[in-house]
């Protein structure tokens, strides 16, 4: 899961078939979905939003959501 | 001819517009500045160029968003142009794609470049035209290279072809196309194509818009039989996702031949910087140390002293030159009085504040610019989750800070409806600029060894106010699951300092502005009421038609400590505007500048009256303008009504507290 990744690691998104459907939809309009290579660049403290980079493009989400996309690592 | 400015949100849409306009429109470094359409005319040219909100496709989330999908289907425009951001070439494409479905002539800005060159990516422009069938022009709006050439591009090319490019999505789509279009029997004259995959997409505004000419079963019919027939042979489960699919892989086979990335290069500034901004632990003080700045500069360490030579220039040289000028063209008493009383006193009193107002408006416009804003709205979201609404409303309500009007606007880039009305509800208590004034008259009088530190309780308050009432609201009245929150991080940009200027005269322009006409027309009418009552003209003040409409509220006002026919005739005239509440206090009180001023008022308000004052207009109302601007944002008589009554009954409340128990202590 994206969730209990290491600060910093590269990985790639292999599903996203759990997660809210709003947010599955603004993750791809961002280009981020299955398939994509992303990183954490942060974590906010307190179960605050991670801040993710795909492409050179930095986005932020809910520790909740991060906890329902699954991922491989590269 | 009419020329439509399409593109991914935050890619430069409205740098061009003005720069191409010659006009300003609001600019931002975060997605969603703009939320609705504006309209500006070519400075060269006869063409009108129209601006939208920013998309990521033309299936729309928001309400912002959804200001496009009704532009395309239902206005009439010429020419499309469509702005991409060079840095994000794969992302921006998406819409393109969909554009060139539109069937409608398109020209591609192809903006930011220097931002991707220094990404290391670089454009085969040529290539990537030739590809699309589409004139591909490279531009930097920002600072306006190649703008000319745009317009002229745009303006004079005879009729730009419709490309023949498309994206093939197989054959069972081809088939439901051409049976849509049967469906239809030419009774639209938007693209059939374009029609069928927005439909399939799951756009709501083009379902709708086929309504009106298709059933609803049949309709709903069309969508299952077409995605049961297109999906099954496919390993994508949805047909959205099939669609999105399709797109992308039309996009890489373009790309890779059309641009060129150097290998891995070196960890972008941007990313520097936010590791130190967004930090775990740093990200919530660093926010707190700079609204401390901001703060203290505009209201401390330059702002008063700059009013306080203004108020000097005003009441000294100003009014006595007026006063010789009127005595040598002999102007009677009443003219005098008019003049001086009046006016000078009611538009004076509001004009002093001119340089802390813009002080504030320029580190606002210098946090939008930077891209700060939406790193804020990260640092809070958790906060906000508590209280059932999200980071992203975060936005509106530090605009809010600057005025509210364009706060309520901001809203409307929230997604969810519930989410977006509880912000909607909430940023007019966020403490205005007009407000600003208001609590610098009071402080200068009663508090004067801690200006600062008062003011900035009032700021805070309005902050705690709004969160626990987004709690209170959110578990009753607007209860619901659904909040959803994801974010776009911009890179940092340095602002410039010509677009910084611009932004801070077009937001402080207003507060000048109003203080020539609306409260210039405001001074002479409260003016004129306090001149004359029953028994006629230039009757003592306290006989006028002012205290006795202003006597009518002083009864309810008593318990909050300012029960005077003064209070309650400056807060009748702070609904109309807040900084109205300064011009009346000085009519009323009939003296020349602000220190006179504050000595009255000593008289007619104890210290914890005035504290109580203070709060009491902090909440009581939205002023007038804010009121229109929830109506058409929330298109509710009731929710309106709501948003001012909640708000009169908390100040009542908090205003009655603080009066009583501070009297109480024996303060
Ligand atoms: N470096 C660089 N920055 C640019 C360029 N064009 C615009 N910007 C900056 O990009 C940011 C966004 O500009 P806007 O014009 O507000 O973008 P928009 O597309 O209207 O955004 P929305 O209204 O949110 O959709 C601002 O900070 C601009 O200064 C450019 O060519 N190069
Ligand atoms: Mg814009």
């Amino acid at each position: 899961m994206l969730a209990s990744l290491k600060i910093g690691k590269r990985v790639k998104i292999i599903d996203t078939s759990g997660t809210d459907r709003l947010v599955r939809r603004r993750l791809l309009d961002l280009g981020i979905t299955e398939g994509s290579e992303v990183c954490i660049k942060c974590k906010m403290p307190f179960g605050g939003p991670f801040m993710l980079e795909s492409c050179g493009q930095c986005v932020g989400i809910r520790r909740r959501e991060a906890q329902t996309i699954k991922v491989e690592e590269l | 001819m009419d020329i439509a400015l399409l593109g991914n949100p935050n890619t430069g849409k409205t740098s061009m517009f003005n720069n191409l306009t010659g006009s300003y429109e609001y600019v931002g470094n975060w997605s969603g500045v703009t939320v609705e359409k504006k309209v500006g005319l070519l400075k060269k040219g006869t063409a009108s160029l129209i601006d939208l909100p920013g998309v990521y496709s033309l299936n729309p989330l928001s309400k912002d968003e959804g200001v496009v999908t009704h532009f395309l289907l239902h206005d009439s425009f010429d020419r499309m142009l469509n702005i991409v951001d060079a840095s994000q070439l794969e992302r921006n494409l998406h819409l393109t794609i969909q554009l060139l479905e539109f069937g409608r002539p398109l020209i591609i800005a192809l903006n930011m470049v220097d931002v991707a060159s220094k990404r290391g990516i670089e454009i085969d422009v040529e290539k990537l035209a030739s590809q699309l069938g589409t004139s591909v022009v490279p531009v930097i709006a920002r600072t306006g290279r190649g703008c000319d050439e745009l317009t002229e591009f745009v303006t004079t090319i005879e009729s730009p072809s419709i490309t023949s490019f498309t994206v093939s999505y197989g054959e069972e789509m081809e088939r439901a196309i051409e049976r849509l279009a049967r469906m239809l029997e030419g009774k639209v004259n938007h693209s059939v194509r374009w029609l069928t995959l927005q439909l399939l997409e799951g756009n709501h505004y083009v379902k709708a818009y086929l309504q009106s000419f298709i059933g609803k079963e049949e309709l709903e019919v069309f969508i299952h039989d077409t995605s049961k027939a297109v999906l099954s042979n496919v390993e994508e489960k949805t047909i959205d996702h099939f669609i999105y699919r399709k797109r992308q892989a039309a996009i890489g086979a373009l790309l890779r031949n059309s641009t060129y990335t150097e290998q891995e290069n070196k960890q972008p500034l941007s990313e520097k910087i936010d590791a130190v901004i967004t930090n775990k632990w740093l990200g919530l003080p660093i926010f707190f140390v700079v609204m401390y700045f901001l703060f203290m500069l505009t209201f401390d360490w330059l702002g008063f002293p700059l009013s306080d030579m203004l108020d000097g220039i005003i009441s000294g040289p100003i009014t006595n030159g007026l006063e010789s000028f009127l005595s040598l063209i002999g102007a009677s008493s009443f003219i005098h009085a008019l003049v001086l009383d009046g006016v000078v006193a009611g538009v004076g009193g509001v004009l002093v504040f001119v340089p802390q107002i813009f002080i504030l408006f320029f580190f606002i416009s210098l946090l939008e610019d930077s891209g700060y804003m939406a790193r804020v709205a990260l640092v809070m979201d958790r906060l906000m989750e508590h209280v059932g609404m999200n980071g992203k409303a975060f936005i509106p309500m530090m605009i809010g800070f600057g005025c509210n009007v364009p706060g309520v606007m901001a809203a409307r880039t929230i997604e969810t409806p519930r989410e977006r009305m509880l912000t909607v509800l909430l940023t007019p208590l966020m403490s205005c600029s007009a407000r600003l004034p208001v609590y610098a008259l009071f402080v200068g009088a009663f508090f004067v060894s801690h200006k600062a530190l008062i003011v900035l309780s009032l700021y805070i308050l309005g902050i705690v106010v709004a969160l626990i009432l987004a709690k209170v609201f959110s578990t009753t009245i607007l209860k619901g699951e659904t909040s959803f929150f994801v974010i776009e991080l911009p890179p940092y940009r340095i602002p410039q300092g010509k677009a910084l200027w611009k932004s801070t005269w077009e937001k402080g322009k207003g507060f000048v502005k109003k203080a020539g006409t609306f409260i210039f027309a405001g001074s002479v009418l409260i003016w004129l009421l306090s001149y004359a009552g029953p028994q006629g003209l230039n009757v003592e003040m306290d006989d006028s038609f002012l205290a006795m409409i202003g006597g009518l509220f002083a009864p309810l006002l008593a318990p909050l400590g300012f029960g005077t026919w003064q209070a309650g005739a400056s807060l009748l005239t702070g609904f109309l505007a807040k900084e109205a509440i300064i011009s009346t206090m000085n009519i009323i009180y009939f003296v020349p500048d602000e220190a006179s001023l504050q000595g009255l008022l000593i008289n007619s308000f104890s210290p914890v009256a005035a504290y109580s004052f203070m709060v009491f207009i902090l909440l009581y109302i939205p002023c007038l303008a804010t009121v229109a601007t929830i109506k058409k944002e929330t298109g509710s008589y009731k929710w309106t009504g709501f948003s001012m009554g909640y708000a009169l009954l908390i100040a009542y409340l908090l205003s009655f507290l603080i009066y009583q128990i501070g009297t109480l202590l024996g303060f």
